[in-house]
């Protein structure tokens, strides 16, 4: 009874966080007119999870200390998010968040390596995974025993570097190295189904010798059960966690809508994503 | 004449080095060589084949360099320097993980394999690049050296080697920090060659030297140029001739055009490569006769110094 009491508690922690993360990216794209606010609000709840929800080792004042786990952002396209909740955690002052792809600002659009807490420079998609392969083959041959995380967008399972590390990664056992892929179904154009499907993904990466589960990205009850006891788990494979997403969640004005790609809603528009933002976390 | 080849010389030598630092790892696309077997062998942890597959190849070396691995990525040349550019962009130049990139077949080094094995872009393509080192090599001597000296650059540094079995031009006590050599002293002029087209530029200025003409030989092997002793080099000269296995736009007669143009040295230049009015070659038989479709032959490359000089 204490642990569910203890996991109901932490569950109304990342909600909170949830909504306070959405809305402070929310705020910074509407600002700086730009960045990729649906593609941030898909994998929000999988970063929180990740960042306060007792998952990743990292110490905010200690952005570089050698036994921290590495979460590699691939699709950087979200850096909105990932900023935002790092200058939550302190790696850097809020107003950052002001500056974003300002004159004089610390980061822009895409994910840049040099920014405290950021492991690498992303937004060329299907670079993540080689790079966290990579890490996690040096933890292995160092005996070290983080592990390296790596978000990757569902869109960018389109390019062959993925499949290439795929095999790459359950060939040499990496099982200290987890994806995550945000499956929001949206590309630029279209649904990714219409596209070119990809599904049934599970069995695509099951085909390339990896664990796999499949969870609601929006669901902490799913989440977090997903990502505990990662450290004693007993594979020697690499696991993929497949997290439902939906492109815009928690913004329901631009929810679901292949036109709101890459942009900041603006005049009108912003004051809507907002209502819709406060709405929608009303009753939490 | 050795009969080493850069190859071999260059991982002979990483594998003395290897084997004394546990960092030092390599990458290899499905490539082989004769050193590496022992490498392989002795060394198995320290060696990670990832079968053809070049992106993944970048992406592997630039994750283990952020762990604070040294490490060398080998394949065919055209494939790890096309292939994966935008890796190597994105996190050797953009993020400046600092790694090495070795590749095998300059030029025509894969002969009869046709244009797909051959490479004839990547001095262009790689110098272009800030943080991207491009060390085209000479000769089995200066293989080794760069082995060595690989281990200590703080940035991406692309060893370019020759296929070919090619005499020494240097011994174990040149130095190659500066970039580049002068082989042959002249007041008038110098042919600057780059990997064998050196070796041929010898052979060119030695022939002329019976003709009465002078002409000397600079080897240059390091981009970015070491613009300052190039300038030393050349000032004072009537003549300039580039001569590179590479197309012209953006290769080697272009980096020295640059440098003489950014120091307002007025000398004539003649360039001589492969000019891209040419398509690709699908020609057999030998280096020669791939370079004489572009007028790269010896007869061709008298017949455009001679015009030029004369």
């Amino acid at each position: 009874m204490k642990e569910k009491g203890g996991m109901n508690k932490l569950i109304t922690k990342l909600r909170k966080k949830s909504y306070d993360v959405r809305h402070a990216m929310l705020e910074m794209c509407i600002k700086a007119e730009t960045g990729h606010v649906t593609s941030s609000l898909s994998c929000i709840d999988i970063l929180v999870t990740l960042y306060y929800g007792n998952i990743l080792n990292h110490i905010p004042k200690k952005p570089s200390y050698d036994e921290r786990d590495r979460f590699i952002l691939s699709k950087g396209q979200a850096s909105p998010a990932l900023y935002a909740i790092l200058a939550d955690s302190g790696y850097y002052k809020k107003s950052e968040l002001d500056k974003f792809a300002q004159k004089g600002g610390m980061f822009g659009v895409h994910l840049q390596d040099d920014v405290p807490g950021v492991e690498i420079t992303s937004g060329s998609l299907g670079l993540g995974l080689g790079v966290a392969a990579g890490i996690a083959l040096g933890a292995k041959m160092d005996r070290e025993l983080y592990l390296v995380f790596t978000l990757l967008g569902d869109g960018e399972c389109y390019e062959g570097s993925i499949w290439e590390t795929a095999m790459f990664a359950s060939h040499n056992r990496l099982n200290n190295l987890i994806a995550i892929v945000d499956r929001n179904y949206l590309c630029v154009t279209d649904f990714t189904e219409n596209l070119i499907a990809l599904e049934p993904m599970e069995d695509k990466w099951k085909a390339f010798g990896w664990d796999t589960l499949r969870v609601d990205g929006h669901s902490f009850e799913s989440l977090l059960p997903a990502f505990s006891n990662l450290r004693s788990r007993r594979s020697s494979r690499p696991l993929v966690i497949i997290a439902d997403t939906t492109k815009g969640e928690g913004v329901e004005s631009v929810t679901n809508n292949p036109l709101w790609h890459g942009l900041a809603p603006k005049g009108k528009d912003a004051e809507t994503a907002k209502q819709s933002l406060k709405r929608r976390y009303a009753d939490e | 004449m050795s009969n080493i080849s850069q190859r071999d010389a260059f991982w002979t030598r990483i594998y003395e080095i290897a084997r004394q630092d546990r960092d030092v790892v390599v990458i290899s696309a499905d490539m082989g060589a004769p050193a590496l077997d022992d490498f392989r062998r002795d060394l198995p942890s320290q060696f990670v084949n990832v079968g053809i597959a070049e992106q993944n190849a970048i992406l592997v070396a630039s994750g283990l360099c952020m762990t604070g691995k040294k490490v060398f990525v080998y394949a065919i040349a055209p494939f790890i320097v096309l292939r994966c550019l935008e890796q190597t962009r994105v996190l050797n130049a953009i993020m400046d993980n600092p790694i090495t990139i070795v590749g095998v077949g300059a030029g025509f080094g894969y002969e009869d394999s046709g244009p797909t094995h051959h490479i004839t872009e990547d001095i262009a393509i790689m110098r272009s690049m800030p943080r991207i080192g491009v060390n085209s090599i000479t000769d089995r001597v200066m293989a080794s050296a760069f082995a060595t000296l690989s281990c200590r650059m703080k940035s991406t540094n692309y060893v370019r080697l020759e296929r070919q079995v090619l005499p020494d031009l240097y011994d174990e006590n040149s130095d190659f920090s500066k970039g580049l050599s002068v082989l042959k002293d002249s007041k008038d002029c110098y042919i600057i060659s780059t990997g064998s087209m050196t070796h041929v530029s010898l052979k060119i200025a030695e022939k002329l030297e019976t003709e009465g003409i002078s002409v000397g030989c600079i080897d240059l092997f390091t981009f970015p140029i070491n613009s300052d002793l190039l300038v030393e080099k050349v000032k004072g000269v009537k003549k300039l001739i580039t001569l590179e296995e590479h197309f012209l736009p953006g290769g080697l007669g272009s980096a020295v055009c640059e440098v003489l143009m950014d120091n307002e040295i007025l000398i004539p230049v003649k360039r001589i490569g492969l000019s891209t009015e040419k398509k690709y070659c699908y020609k057999y038989g030998g280096r020669e006769v791939i370079r004489s479709y572009y007028g790269l032959d010896y007869k061709g490359i008298e017949r455009q110094i001679g015009k030029f000089l004369i």
